[in-house]
């Protein structure tokens, strides 16, 4: 499934010269001529980037932004902006706008800018599949071994664990072989490393999650 | 008029200038010192005797002058009588003799106190009748000179008041009136008379002469006086005495004789008689009629009086033609003192000073003012053409403040079609570049490239009109209305990136006015700035800016509303005046600007607060109408 440019723009000669210039490089485009729009089509819409202006009557590009962060947040954002606005740029970086896009700008930029955009979008998306995997592999555990995993990535040892949950030692080194085998970890810096990507650390305990 | 003038032939020769020799016959003894008349109880009688007949102005000018000054003295009381004895066309002894008989019986019942004799003719028949006609009167014998009177031994009571002429005072003025003349000629005719006054001139003239190539022109006819005196040297000067007859014989009024030389002479003419004066020459030194006629006058209130008296001289007087010294050029001021001058045209200056002093003053105030208000207008002039100068550098000024405040958002609206161009056209050469082109496509794209750049062009002639520089106010019929869609084209860049909403009311009639174009939207363009700033300013939850055309009271109305916090009172009253200022960058000269253009179109400008909060200020034109519109 090819990815798809969204660009949002109310100036429909430009939104409609950037479309036709993205599909003879053989991108797949969609345009719409406001943010509003576009965020009522979101739901149906093919993944990719979104090329958003950042001046535009209705709600601004910032404000869209912030929609989308919530709505869509794989998707990476490029601002279409005419001048430098600096402020308009800093809060949009600080939202997590992926890029900026100066208008007007030539093919090469555009493109590399758009490219760069949707390998972000592939990025994101191959993490964001993996940290799915890794929480339904944590789903898959037991609620003891829920429990003696958050206390390993603590770095406690088995006999502090066996002590805390009232357990022999031995048992908490089965429960502690099946966590790792579940979760197909080799070692214990992969436990550790697992728990940091789909956010637990050593600070929360795994059992609420 | 003169002595002697319009004489007849006949008595020419003895009519005489008067003057000539008189011979009285008296016999007579006055015995008139015994009647003194300043006794009588009655008004005095003086009979004056006139020579000739009344109509010789000669002798009636001498006496109307007499007359005059008899009245005067007199206070009127005083009995005059005249005689005319016309003795020149009677000269015979029977009508002599019948005059004095008659007027003895005229006389009888009133016999005069004083006779005065005009002439040698009259002395000469008073003397012979007075003891007929007025014994006891005293006799005032007067119209002649001194010799004359001893040559004719007038009896020792005739009292004389006698006329002489002088024709060395005659030369003596004209060496005056011609100071660098070389040469004299003197003229005098053939009769006895003429040679007598020629060998008086030579006498008188002795020492004279010497200054002078002198030249006796006598015993020469007519036609050889005027040949003569025609081709005299210019640096001459000719004096005329008497030619009662030429060498061929021929008898002349001497005046009309005179007057024949004197019209082609080729220098001034002078003679020693008034009567001359009309007849063509300068002037010379004589009694004249009026000097005569007043001396005798005083003779005869004195006898009157019963003063002593004795005898006189007339007084003799320089006189002059003016129009002879303008004829020959020379000076006025060169003439004797006491001088008379005959004809003389009174120059404007002297007939009506007061008026023409007058008459230039108000003229010199009048040019002054004039010129006065000349200078005011052409001050004023420059004035207003520096004022409206400056007003078009401010405006210019402002015009670029406002560009240069919208540069950002015209910038932004510009970037939209020349970045659509790029794209397009990197697409349809991308597209090109491809195996089997879609050249439907690419007909599109070009077509909306073309499209774009007119949305270009467009955006930059909206800009241009702001930034141009006048030097003269370009006066042109508009619709309101256009100017407030052309400022919406204008700043809506500006808007949306403020977030502000921009409204206008759907204009239904047409709006004409006449002023200048790009003034007229940069007094809009100020106001819409100004009101989005106001808006920036205020915490308002809705910015909304509104344009509201229409007719008010027959006039063009434009209003600019906005959602801000409006102005506070105190402000309102200054918000109009040259660098008052709310904002932080402002130089406080938009406004001020605003309210000289439309006051400069003949508009007003007016500021208010909205009840429901934000301020709207009012443009009001005058509209141009139907009528005008048409011609």
């Amino acid at each position: 499934m090819k990815p798809v440019v969204h660009i949002v723009d109310d100036d429909e000669s430009y939104r409609t010269a950037t479309a036709r210039l993205l599909s003879a490089y053989g991108v797949k485009v969609e345009a719409y001529e406001s943010g509003d729009q576009f965020l009522a089509c979101l739901p149906s819409c093919e993944p990719g980037c979104v090329l958003l202006d950042l001046q535009m009557p209705g709600q601004s590009g910032l404000q869209i932004q912030r929609r989308l962060c919530e709505l869509a947040p794989l998707l990476p954002i490029v601002f279409l902006t005419g001048e430098g606005d600096i402020k308009a740029g800093v809060d949009a970086m600080k939202a997590g706008a992926q890029d900026f896009l100066e208008k007007p700008s030539s093919v090469a930029v555009l493109m590399e800018t758009v490219e760069r955009a949707l390998a972000q979008y592939e990025r994101r998306r191959a993490e964001h599949e993996r940290l799915q995997e890794l929480r339904t592999l944590m789903a898959s555990l037991s609620a003891r071994e829920a429990e003696v995993f958050g206390l390993i990535i603590r770095g406690q040892l088995n006999k502090q664990i066996a002590y805390a949950l009232g357990i022999s030692e031995r048992t908490v080194k089965v429960h502690r072989h099946q966590v790792m085998e579940k979760l197909g970890a080799k070692s214990f810096a992969e436990v550790v490393s697992i728990a940091a990507d789909i956010g637990l650390d050593r600070g929360r305990s795994a059992l609420s999650e | 008029m003169g002595w002697g003038c319009s004489c007849s032939a006949r008595f020419q020769g003895a009519a005489v200038l008067a003057i000539a020799v008189l011979a009285v016959v008296c016999g007579c003894y006055a015995v008139a010192s015994e009647t003194s008349h300043a006794l009588l109880d009655r008004p005095p009688r003086v009979l004056i005797l006139y020579p000739y007949d009344e109509r010789i102005a000669v002798t009636t000018a001498a006496g109307e002058a007499l007359r005059s000054r008899l009245l005067e003295a007199t206070d009127g009381k005083i009995d005059l009588f005249s005689e005319f004895l016309d003795l020149s066309r009677f000269p015979e002894a029977d009508h002599v003799t019948s005059m004095g008989r008659y007027l003895a019986e005229k006389y009888a019942a009133r016999r005069p106190d004083v006779v005065v004799a005009l002439g040698k003719e009259s002395a000469s028949f008073i003397s012979m009748n007075r003891g007929r006609i007025a014994p006891g009167a005293r006799i005032v014998a007067a119209g002649f000179g001194n010799s004359t009177a001893e040559n004719i031994d007038l009896p020792d009571d005739v009292i004389g008041a006698f006329t002489t002429f002088d024709i060395l005072k005659t030369a003596e003025m004209a060496r005056k009136l011609q100071p660098n003349a070389r040469y004299l000629f003197i003229i005098g005719g053939s009769s006895d008379f003429d040679r007598g006054w020629l060998a008086t001139a030579r006498a008188d003239l002795d020492e004279f002469s010497k200054s002078y190539e002198t030249t006796y022109l006598e015993d020469l006819t007519i036609e050889e006086f005027v040949e003569r005196a025609s081709h005299v040297p210019s640096d001459s000067i000719i004096l005329a005495l008497t030619v009662f007859k030429d060498r061929a014989g021929r008898n002349f009024i001497p005046r009309e004789a005179i007057k024949l030389i004197a019209a082609t002479a080729s220098a001034p003419v002078y003679g020693p008689y008034q009567t001359y004066i009309d007849d063509g020459i300068v002037g010379g030194n004589t009694v004249t009629f009026d000097t005569l006629g007043r001396t005798v006058g005083n003779l005869v209130v004195d006898v009157i009086a019963g003063r002593p008296v004795s005898d006189i001289q007339a007084p003799q007087t320089n006189i002059v033609d003016s129009r002879q010294l303008r004829r020959w050029g020379l000076a006025e001021g060169n003439l004797p003192p006491g001088t008379v001058q005959m004809h003389k045209e009174k120059s404007l200056w002297e007939e009506h000073w007061l008026a023409v002093t007058v008459a230039l003053g108000v003229v010199l105030m009048q040019a002054g003012v004039i010129a006065a208000l000349l200078l005011e207008r052409r001050r004023r002039q420059d004035a207003e053409s520096m004022s409206r100068l400056h007003l078009l550098e401010a405006v210019h000024l402002n015009q670029s403040a406002t560009a240069g405040a919208l540069s950002s958002s015209i910038a932004h609206e510009l970037n939209q079609p020349l970045s659509a161009i790029r794209n397009n056209a990197e697409a349809a050469s991308q597209l090109l570049r491809s195996g089997n082109p879609d050249l439907e496509l690419i007909q599109q794209i070009l077509l909306d490239i073309q499209e774009d750049d007119q949305r270009a062009g467009d955006i930059i002639g909206r800009m241009r009109g702001l930034l141009k520089k006048r030097r003269e106010i370009d006066w042109q019929e508009f619709d309101l209305n256009d100017i407030t869609s052309s400022a919406i084209h204008i700043i809506h860049g500006e808007a949306e990136r403020r977030g502000i909403t921009l409204n206008t009311n759907q204009p239904t009639t047409e709006l004409p006015v006449r002023a200048d174009k790009v003034h007229v939207q940069q007094v809009v363009l100020n106001l819409a700035t100004n009101a989005m700033d106001a808006m920036m300013d205020a915490d308002c939850a809705r910015r909304i800016l509104t344009f509201v055309t229409g007719i008010a009271k027959e006039r063009a109305e434009l209003c600019v509303v906005d959602t801000g916090n409006g102005i506070s009172e105190e402000r309102l009253s200054s918000i109009f005046e040259p660098f008052y200022t709310t904002k932080k960058a402002g130089t406080g000269l938009g406004l001020s600007i605003a309210r000289a253009i439309v006051e400069t179109y003949g508009g007003t400008i007016s500021a208010h607060n909205r009840p429901e909060g934000g301020a709207i200020f009012r443009v009001v034109l005058p509209l141009v109408r139907r009528e005008e519109r048409g011609s």
